[in-house]
C-alpha cells in the first residue's frame, strides 16, 4: 500500500513538474516579438544618447531625455567609456554618463549607433526573466572650437533583461514584458574615420 | 378479207390513245404508291425522333428536379433552356418544366440572398476596419505622425499639446501590443500618453497606430492600445 502512494505522489509530482514546464514555454512568435522589443529599446537608447549628446540640443530636453533613459535601464546599470589616448575604460552610471556626456568639452558632438544585433539570445533564466547580450558599434565625432576633430569607433555590448510583469489598468489585469537594459561593457576602441 | 383486215387509223389512234392512258394509271398508280411509303417512313421516323427528343428532356428535366448539388445553378438553367427550345408539346414535358422553374428559381433567389449575404458582410468588415484604422482613430494616428514628423522642438512640442487635446488628461494609459497569440496578449511596459508622445518627438518615428480607444463622456478618450503599423 505504502508503495502505491509512493508510485502515485511520484506520478503527481512529475505531471505537475510537466504542467510547469508547458507554463514556461513561449511560442516562437511570442518570443520573436519579445526580442524585437528588446532590440527596439537599444535603438532607443541610441537616439537617447544621440540627443543628450548634441550641442544642439536645448538643456532642458537633454534634462528630460535624460530621465526618459534612465527609464530603460536597471538600477545600478553602468556604462563603459573608453578612448583613444587611455587603455583604461571607465564605469559610470547611466545618470552620471549621460550628464558628463552633455558637458563634454567640444563644439560639436555626433554619436551614432549601428550593427545592432544579438550576440547571444534571449534565455530564460531559472529566475524566470530571460537575459541576453545585443552587441552594438558607436562612431563618436567631437568638433572642438578649433575644428579639431576626434572620431572613434567603440564596440560595445549590451546586457538586456526581459520580464513578464503583470499591472492593472482601468479593472483589469494585464501582462506586458518589460525590458531593462544592464551594464554596457566596452570591448574594442579603434580610431574612426 | 383484206377489207377486214385493214384498221383504219382512226382506230390505230384510238387504241394508241388507250394504250397511253393505261400507261399513265399505271405509272401514277405506283408513284402514288412509292410517295405513301414514304410519308410513312417520314411520320414514322418523325415520331422516332420526338420520342427521343421527349425522353431526353424527360430525363434532363428530372436530374434538374432531383439534383442535390452536383450540378451548378448555371449548368441546371442551360439544360432547362434548351428543353424549352425544343417546344415539346408534351403535357408531361410541359409539367416537369414548370416543376423545375419552379426549383430554379428557388434556387437563384437563394443564391442571390447568399451573395447579398456575403456582400453585405463584407461591406461590414470593410467598416469595421476602416473604423479600426481610420475613421475616427485616423486623427490620432494623423497626430501622432504629425508630432513624429515635426523638425523643430517647439514645432513638435505645440503639436504634442494639440494630440493632448483628444485626452482626458496626459496621464492616460497606453498599451503597445507586442504579440498576441490565442488569449495571450504580450504588451510593452505600459506608458502614459504625454510620455509617449514625447518618445515619438525624440525618436522622430511613429511605429504604432491606434488598435483600440476608450472614449469618455466628453468623447476624450480616457484609454489607448496600439499595435505595430
Amino acid at each position: 500500500m505504502i508503495k502505491v502512494r509512493t508510485i502515485l505522489a511520484l506520478l503527481a509530482i512529475c505531471f505537475a513538474g510537466s504542467g510547469l514546464m508547458a507554463q514556461d514555454q513561449i511560442s516562437p512568435s511570442r518570443k520573436q516579438a519579445i526580442d524585437s522589443l528588446a532590440l527596439e529599446k537599444v535603438r532607443d537608447l541610441s537616439k537617447y544618447i544621440s540627443i543628450v549628446g548634441n550641442k544642439d540640443t536645448p538643456w532642458s530636453e537633454a534634462n528630460r531625455v535624460i530621465e526618459r533613459t534612465l527609464e530603460l535601464f536597471a538600477d545600478g546599470a553602468m556604462m563603459g567609456v573608453s578612448t583613444l589616448n587611455s587603455q583604461d575604460i571607465n564605469y559610470y552610471g547611466i545618470r552620471e554618463y549621460l550628464e558628463r556626456l552633455m558637458a563634454l568639452n567640444y563644439d560639436k558632438v555626433n554619436i551614432q549607433w549601428y550593427n545592432i544585433q544579438y550576440i547571444s539570445d534571449l534565455e530564460r533564466q531559472p529566475d524566470g526573466r530571460y537575459v541576453g547580450v545585443i552587441t552594438i558599434y558607436q562612431r563618436f565625432e567631437g568638433t572642438t572650437k578649433e575644428g579639431l576633430r576626434y572620431v572613434d569607433v567603440t564596440k560595445k555590448d549590451v546586457t538586456v533583461y526581459v520580464e513578464r510583469k503583470t499591472t492593472q489598468i482601468s479593472g483589469r489585469i494585464i501582462g506586458f514584458w518589460d525590458v531593462l537594459l544592464g551594464d554596457i561593457r566596452v570591448t574594442e576602441t579603434k580610431p574612426g574615420n | 378479207m383484206m377489207k377486214n383486215s385493214v384498221v383504219k387509223p382512226a382506230c390505230i389512234q384510238s387504241r394508241l390513245r388507250f394504250a397511253v392512258i393505261m400507261l399513265l394509271v399505271v405509272s401514277l398508280g405506283t408513284g402514288l404508291s412509292s410517295c405513301n411509303n414514304q410519308k410513312k417512313l417520314a411520320k414514322k421516323k418523325a415520331a422516332q425522333e420526338l420520342a427521343e427528343k421527349t425522353a431526353k428532356a424527360k430525363t434532363d428535366l428530372l436530374a434538374i428536379i432531383n439534383d442535390d448539388g452536383k450540378m451548378t445553378l448555371e449548368e441546371k438553367e442551360f439544360k432547362l433552356a434548351s428543353v424549352k427550345r425544343m417546344n415539346l408539346d408534351n403535357q408531361e414535358i410541359k409539367d416537369l418544366i414548370s416543376q423545375a422553374e419552379e426549383k430554379l428559381t428557388k434556387e437563384r433567389a437563394s443564391l442571390e440572398q447568399k451573395k447579398e449575404e456575403e456582400r453585405l458582410q463584407r461591406e461590414r468588415e470593410k467598416k469595421e476596419r476602416e473604423l479600426r484604422e481610420g475613421g475616427p482613430y485616423q486623427s490620432i494616428n494623423a497626430s501622432f505622425d504629425a508630432v513624429a514628423g515635426a523638425g523643430e522642438v517647439s514645432s513638435a512640442n505645440m503639436k504634442i499639446r494639440e494630440a493632448l487635446a483628444n485626452f482626458t488628461n496626459e496621464d492616460v494609459p497606453v498599451l503597445i501590443l507586442i504579440s498576441s497569440d490565442g488569449d495571450i496578449k504580450d504588451y510593452d511596459r505600459p506608458t502614459s500618453i504625454r510620455k509617449y508622445l514625447e518618445f515619438i518627438k525624440d525618436q522622430k518615428k511613429s511605429p504604432n497606430k491606434v488598435l483600440n480607444a476608450v472614449f469618455d463622456s466628453n468623447g476624450k478618450i480616457k484609454e489607448l492600445e496600439l499595435i505595430k503599423k
